[in-house]
């Protein structure tokens, strides 16, 4: 029912005015603002255009894994402080692959660059990995 | 405060000639202070730093006047930081409590120090000199009268830095699975107990100046406190403070070997690298919750900053970290 062009276009190119236009006119001094201006906008529109499913995709999975009820997420963090999937090994997998949907789906809303910088997304994969940590370091486990 | 400096070195007058804002300091402001002083300590031109509070913090940094202490503590035992001179507790004279000293050339700036194609050559000896720097940081062993103020280890070790993580969490409007699993892992894991030392605590690319391929001077002493030596060579380390050059995982500046070089070369001791390891996910974890707290500011201290609401969302940033660390064999491919 909404105009065109849609908010996060018009979002998109307000930015790229911003960038190639208006940025080179500022003063020295103002530009490290801008660039957090633009950076704004970048998040805005991202998380305009973000599919909605995905975000319905995830807790359906946590709901898989933890049980429905209000506030799944919260119910999500809880259990893992409490370490409640260490004793199944494919309960931890699962909470695990959740964790790493979760986050990769934040960042690809909000901080594209940085998935980029670590190789997600790119030809070649995951970079920057750690090697295996062993289990574990040297001290003693301190709860059960 | 022209009244205050010449009392503070014994001059006949000051005549302060400029004070203006420096950038950088997110959580403290830092004015340049030009003077020049009629006789006394510090007779003629001076160029100055002003260091006070900003109108809102985080939790865990020092009062200036404290952190002033720290910073006479380490000059004392030779570390490269610019010369603390006069602290004042009193509000009357710059609204606040500050500290004054000297002021050191150089660039701070992580993204033009980890950029800088014409600084490669330099930065394995930087990481190294870094590397002895921190050694002689850690030679400052409790107890020291004059440092009564820092909180005791006991109370700030890895299991109460996890119970004050989930303590703000609690507090948090939204939870973050990602840290919960994380100090899991932390709390489960942690290393027998350190030798405690004085941390720096935000030792890193950013808080030191370069001049040239030269370091001037380590900055910013607000969270300074005992310690484990271990976090600040994990805080170092972390990714979250490598900027353009993730690649380079001491700082953003160089491998690993050649921080630790310098450190093992002053300090006379053996890197642990399972006990880096440890502390490097505790860096992570701690990054998130100050960068949520930083949000905070905005959010709910009173302190609108576009820079300040952008930060907290680097708490993601940490939470990837924190699971390519402690699940490296994790599949990335479906998320």
């Amino acid at each position: 029912m909404r105009d065109l062009p849609s908010g996060s276009a018009l979002l998109a190119l307000a930015r790229d005015v911003l960038i190639s236009e208006l940025m080179p006119l500022l003063p020295e001094e103002c530009r490290p603002d801008a660039l957090l201006v633009a950076k704004c906008m970048a998040i805005a529109q991202q998380e305009a255009e973000a599919p909605a499913e995905e975000g319905r995709a995830i807790l359906r999975k946590i709901e898989l894994l933890c049980g429905q009820g209000v506030d799944v997420l919260r119910r999500f963090a809880h259990d893992l402080r409490v370490g409640t999937f260490e004793s199944s090994e494919p309960r931890d997998r699962a909470a695990r692959a959740i964790l790493r949907r979760l986050t990769v789906a934040k960042l690809r809303q909000s901080n594209p660059e940085f998935l980029a910088a670590n190789g997600f997304d790119q030809p070649g994969g995951v970079v920057g990995r750690a090697k295996p940590c062993p289990s574990p370091v040297s001290g003693k486990r301190s709860t059960p | 405060m022209a009244r205050f400096l010449a009392v503070a070195s014994a001059a006949r007058t000051v005549e302060i000639t400029a004070l203006s804002p420096l950038r950088g300091g997110a959580l403290q402001e830092n004015w340049g202070l030009d003077a020049r002083f009629s006789g006394g300590a510090l007779g003629g031109e001076q160029r100055l730093v002003l260091r006070a509070s900003a109108a809102t913090g985080v939790t865990a940094s020092l009062t200036r006047p404290q952190e002033f202490a720290v910073q006479k503590a380490v000059f004392a035992a030779g570390v490269q930081v610019p010369e603390p001179l006069f602290a004042s507790e009193a509000s009357a004279i710059f609204g606040k409590p500050f500290f004054i000293m000297r002021r050191v050339d150089g660039i701070a700036a992580p993204d033009r120090i980890t950029g800088d194609r014409a600084l490669d050559p330099a930065l394995p000896a930087i990481a190294e000199r870094l590397g002895r720097e921190l050694a002689r940081i850690h030679t400052i062993r409790p107890p020291r009268p004059e440092l009564a103020f820092l909180t005791p280890y006991a109370e700030v070790g890895p299991n109460q830095q996890i119970a004050r993580f989930r303590a703000y969490l609690d507090c948090h409007p939204t939870p973050r699975p990602v840290l919960e699993w994380g100090m899991r892992w932390l709390e489960t894991h942690i290393p027998p107990p350190a030798v405690p030392v004085l941390c720096h605590h935000d030792f890193r690319t950013g808080n030191y100046l370069l001049s040239g391929a030269a370091l001037t001077a380590i900055l910013d002493w607000e969270f300074a406190g005992w310690g484990d030596p271990y976090e600040d060579i994990g805080w170092f380390c972390c990714k979250a403070w490598r900027f353009a050059r993730l690649d380079r995982e001491a700082g953003g500046i160089a491998d690993r070997t050649a921080f630790y070089r310098g450190y093992q070369s002053e300090s006379g001791k053996s890197i642990d690298e399972q006990r880096v390891r440890f502390w490097e996910v505790l860096a992570s974890a701690r990054w998130a919750v100050i960068a949520l707290e930083q949000t905070d500011r905005h959010m709910i201290g009173g302190e609108r900053g576009l820079d300040l609401a952008l930060t907290g969302r680097r708490a993601t940033e940490c939470e990837l970290e924190i699971l390519m660390l402690l699940d490296p064999e994790g599949n990335f491919a479906d998320a």
